[in-house]
């Protein structure tokens, strides 16, 4: 049994309500949410120190403009937290913090986290045209009833890690009755210690797993479809080549990952970049090449790179503005490269990062 | 690029072009080739897949049947191909590069800032009628491809990008050899030399700049004149819609800070960006205290920062090419709002950005007698 | 000319220091025959060899890439051959995954004193490249 608190009122409500109590209590110093950031509506996080400016907070709004761990580093990157923060995340922007964490990217001292058992986003662009605000009910009734929201990014609809593994506290969002009821998971000492003195029932409990796996059923049956659509199209180099093909070079993917922490990406360094002698060399071979080259290259050394503990939180497909299926690709891969050391990103701190570690006896088979 | 003498500009050639202007082009490249006057051709082609086209660079002549002189989209600037294949120096091949002129404005800008070397590359620009939004096309390239064929026939901008529709540099010649196609008779394009490079490779290749291309001049006069005003009224509208400051961080509220713009900027060259260097990057005290004094901030924080400040950074040198706006995965109009301030900011100095490579940038140049005005301006 | 003498595979060799390049020297110096696809380049560890390497040499038309090293615990640096075996698993499922050609890469461990099986690995790797054919990658336009 869990240690939990519910809140005898809406869950967005509550969550604002306990958000303001951390605030007004002093507990911590700022928060970290979502919130609306102007009339029209926008959505981006924040960093909230007024309590007043909590009445513009949408802590789980349908969407992730940002990947939240990417900006809890940037945060804590010169040093921990001087204050107490509280940080409403999602379960990949938690797991993708971790993954900072382990890269000295961050530190997780005093940053509480809220997550929530998550109900996946939208893609960004459906914001800019408005109608993540238009569908809003109907996603909330989706989340209700634990199924599959219409219209959520494909990371999203096949994602089966929608329960934090670290959160100080879980919003329980999913299959529950949220338009009446707030309730909160303590899953540790800090969340239980910090939410003392809310106003609220204190009671055990465990996460409804019923509804739980009845969801992640639904979301494996939608990665298969998706992994199977994807199957049909990796289809040697010439299939990397159809799909890959469009790329403007932009490097958004890279960008926005949060994984990819480099303040100088390798393919942007001048190791990736052609002398002529390069360009003279490789016409010889192929008669014509595309400039500036290495989009392929590109892609399978970012693989290289951040597959092990890419989260799937689905930024880099948001990003991409010639809609290749960035995300879907990087969660296959990484998916099965995880698989291989049986390693789920942003689990646990303490775990290194299978590729700086190793054990003497494995992998026998790799040899040839 | 050495400056043209002025009787070069006067004249041009006219080209049959029995079986269409693409297949002329690629017949003038080919011709070219097999006289060794180029080595190769940096052109764009169709990717295999068929919905973008990309810059190719071209050995093999039997690749030139497939490429695209005038392809519907800029997925790539080709003025960032141009850099990519000189920057680290001028190489053994000649190259002729075939682009917009917005493209080759730009490679003269980067040539200014040092970022390419030309010596070897002949640049080819063309008439442009504009290009579809890169989101557009990919919704039905097959589709695009129809109507931006159509359009281009047309010379009609309505299903254009915004920048396009107002760019009234679509005919400028920056580069050494320009083709004409406006006010040319059936079956026929102009050719234009502007530099001594130009008139070299033309005299290798038997054609004789001696006709009269007034008829072309008019007609380019006639369209830019006419997008001038357009343009001023856009930026007009733009600048009462979005100025101020509220308005300002309305326009950018939406901005998730992946900074593409400045990745596909063909200005924006420097290796590390100073918005994502460590210069932007604070404890976590300075970002508690600036949320302190606010009640909240926005956080990333910056996005009007690292905005004026890429304005700052490449504004002078901004060619309205618009691969900002097709890159911005939250459609921020931001290659309007920069070639609004382009204007403006080159206007100041009467500067042209890519007109000329002789013509010094405006900040690394200076008057003893200049800009009076602007001291203790009190506006 | 048979078919397999018309192709002869181009296979990129990263060979380490201390076991596997002194293997390949033993080889040579016992006067073993072994074939001339094999394009070796001398590295401090197999460690080294960075997975972009790899990727790097695949794109550029190597037909097949092989890594060797000393054998697990004999490393010369006591673990860098561990690291680059789990970085090789890595490299494996990323290639399998994105429906290219793992085949064309393979991990070995050779020692200082195994001419022969230098011999074996580099006759046997070359023998199922040629099956393979050649690199597609070669002559792709747009990578």
């Amino acid at each position: 049994m869990t240690k939990a608190l519910k809140i005898n009122k809406s869950t967005e409500q509550g969550i604002l309500e306990l958000l303001k109590f951390l605030l007004k209590k002093g507990k911590v110093k700022g928060i970290f949410t979502l919130k609306k950031i102007n009339k029209d509506g926008s959505v981006a996080y924040s960093l909230i120190t007024k309590p007043d400016e909590l009445k513009y907070a949408v802590p789980f709004y349908p969407l992730m403009p940002v990947n939240a761990g990417k900006l809890l580093s940037r945060f804590s990157l010169k040093g921990s937290s001087s204050e107490p923060v509280a940080a409403v995340v999602r379960p990949c922007e938690l797991r993708a913090f971790i993954e900072l964490v382990k890269r000295e990217q961050g530190s997780l001292e005093n940053i509480f986290f809220i997550s929530s058992t998550c109900g996946g986003v939208h893609p960004i662009d459906k914001s800019v045209d408005g109608t993540v605000e238009k569908n809003l009910s109907e996603y909330w009734d989706a989340v209700k009833k634990g199924e599959i929201p219409a219209e959520l990014r494909p990371a999203c609809r096949s994602c089966e890690e929608f329960i934090p593994y670290t959160a100080d506290m879980t919003v329980d969002l999913i299959g529950n009755n949220i338009d009446k009821q707030c309730m909160i998971f303590l899953n540790t000492k800090n969340g239980e210690e910090i939410a003392k003195g809310m106003d609220g029932e204190f009671l055990e409990k465990e996460i409804n797993k019923e509804k739980i796996d009845k969801l992640r059923g639904k979301r494996e049956a939608e990665k298969k479809k998706l992994f199977d659509e994807l199957e049909v199209k990796m289809n040697g180099m010439d299939g990397l080549i159809e799909i890959f093909g469009k790329c403007i070079s932009c490097h958004g993917c890279m960008r926005v990952c949060p994984i990819c922490y480099c303040k100088l990406c390798e393919f942007e360094s001048s190791d990736s970049e052609y002398k002529p002698s390069n360009y003279e060399s490789d016409l010889k071979k192929r008669g014509g090449l595309r400039v500036p080259p290495g989009t392929i290259y590109f892609q399978l050394g970012r693989l290289s790179h951040i597959s092990i503990s890419c989260v799937a939180c689905g930024a880099c497909d948001d990003v991409c503005p010639v809609d290749i299926p960035v995300a879907m690709i990087f969660k296959k891969v990484g998916e099965s490269v995880q698989k291989m050391f049986d390693y789920i990103p942003g689990k646990d701190v303490e775990e290194d990062i299978p590729l700086v570690t190793f054990e003497k006896e494995e992998f026998a088979e790799v040899e040839e | 690029m050495s400056k043209p003498k002025d009787n070069l500009k006067s004249n041009g050639a006219v080209i049959s072009a029995k079986t269409g202007t693409k297949e002329s082009i690629i017949n003038f490249l080919k011709k070219a080739m097999d006289k060794g006057v180029f080595d190769a051709v940096l052109v764009p082609m169709r990717v295999p897949a068929g919905d973008s086209f990309v810059y190719v660079l071209i050995k093999d002549k039997s690749l030139l049947k497939d490429v695209f002189p005038l392809p519907p989209v800029m997925s790539v600037q080709g003025a960032k191909a141009v850099s990519s294949v000189t920057r680290l120096g001028k190489g053994n091949m000649k190259i002729a590069a075939v682009m917009r002129p917005c493209e080759t404005r730009a490679t003269v800008e980067l040539t200014k800032l040092g970022q390419t070397d030309l010596e070897n590359i002949t640049l080819i620009s063309m008439d442009c009628p504009g290009v579809l939004p890169i989101s557009d096309f990919l919704d039905d390239p097959n589709k695009g491809m129809k109507l931006f064929d159509d359009a281009a026939k047309k010379w009609d901008d309505k299903l254009m990008r915004p920048v396009c529709q107002i760019c009234d540099k679509s005919s400028m010649v920056a580069g050494d050899i320009h083709i004409g196609t406006l006010g040319a008779k059936k079956d026929t394009f102009f050719i234009i030399s502007n530099s001594q490079k130009g008139n070299d490779v033309l005299e290798k290749l038997a054609i004789t700049l001696k006709e009269n291309i007034d008829g072309w001049r008019a007609k380019v006069k006639n369209i830019s004149e006419e997008k001038q005003k357009k343009r001023k009224k856009a930026h007009k509208d733009l600048k009462s819609e979005i100025g101020g400051l509220d308005n300002l961080l309305d326009t950018f509220s939406q901005c998730i800070n992946c900074h593409n713009c400045m990745k596909v900027c063909p200005i924006c060259y420097c290796r590390l960006c100073y918005f994502d260097s460590d210069k932007v990057k604070h404890p976590s005290e300075d970002y508690l205290q600036r949320a302190e004094s606010k009640g909240s901030i926005r956080f990333l924080p910056d996005t009007l920062l690292f905005q004026t400040g890429r304005m700052m950074h490449m504004s002078y040198s901004c060619v309205s090419c618009g691969a900002c706006e097709d890159a911005c995965p939250v459609s921020i109009p931001v290659a309007q709002i920069f070639s609004m301030i382009a204007d403006e900011t080159q206007g100041l100095f009467d500067y042209v950005s890519g007109r000329d490579v002789e013509e010094p940038l405006p900040l690394i140049a200076y008057k003893e007698e200049e800009l009076h005005e602007m001291e203790d301006a009190n506006d | 000319m048979s078919k397999d003498e018309e192709f002869m595979p181009k296979i990129l060799a990263f060979l380490c220091n201390w076991c596997s390049y002194a293997g390949a020297d033993l080889a040579g110096t016992s006067r073993l025959k072994y074939p001339p696809s094999i394009l070796p380049i001398r590295v401090m560890c197999s460690s080294r060899v960075d997975p972009l390497f790899i990727i790097k040499a695949y794109l550029g038309g190597a037909d097949g890439v092989l890594v060797a090293g000393c054998h697990p615990g004999d490393c010369h640096y006591e673990k860098g051959n561990y690291y680059t075996r789990r970085r090789f698993v890595m490299l494996k499922e990323v290639v399998k995954g994105l429906g290219l050609e793992p085949e064309r890469i393979r991990l070995s461990w050779i020692s200082a004193s195994e001419g022969n099986k230098y011999v074996e690995v580099t006759t046997e790797f070359t023998e199922k490249i040629k099956k393979l054919g050649k690199n597609s990658a070669k002559n792709k336009i747009f990578l």
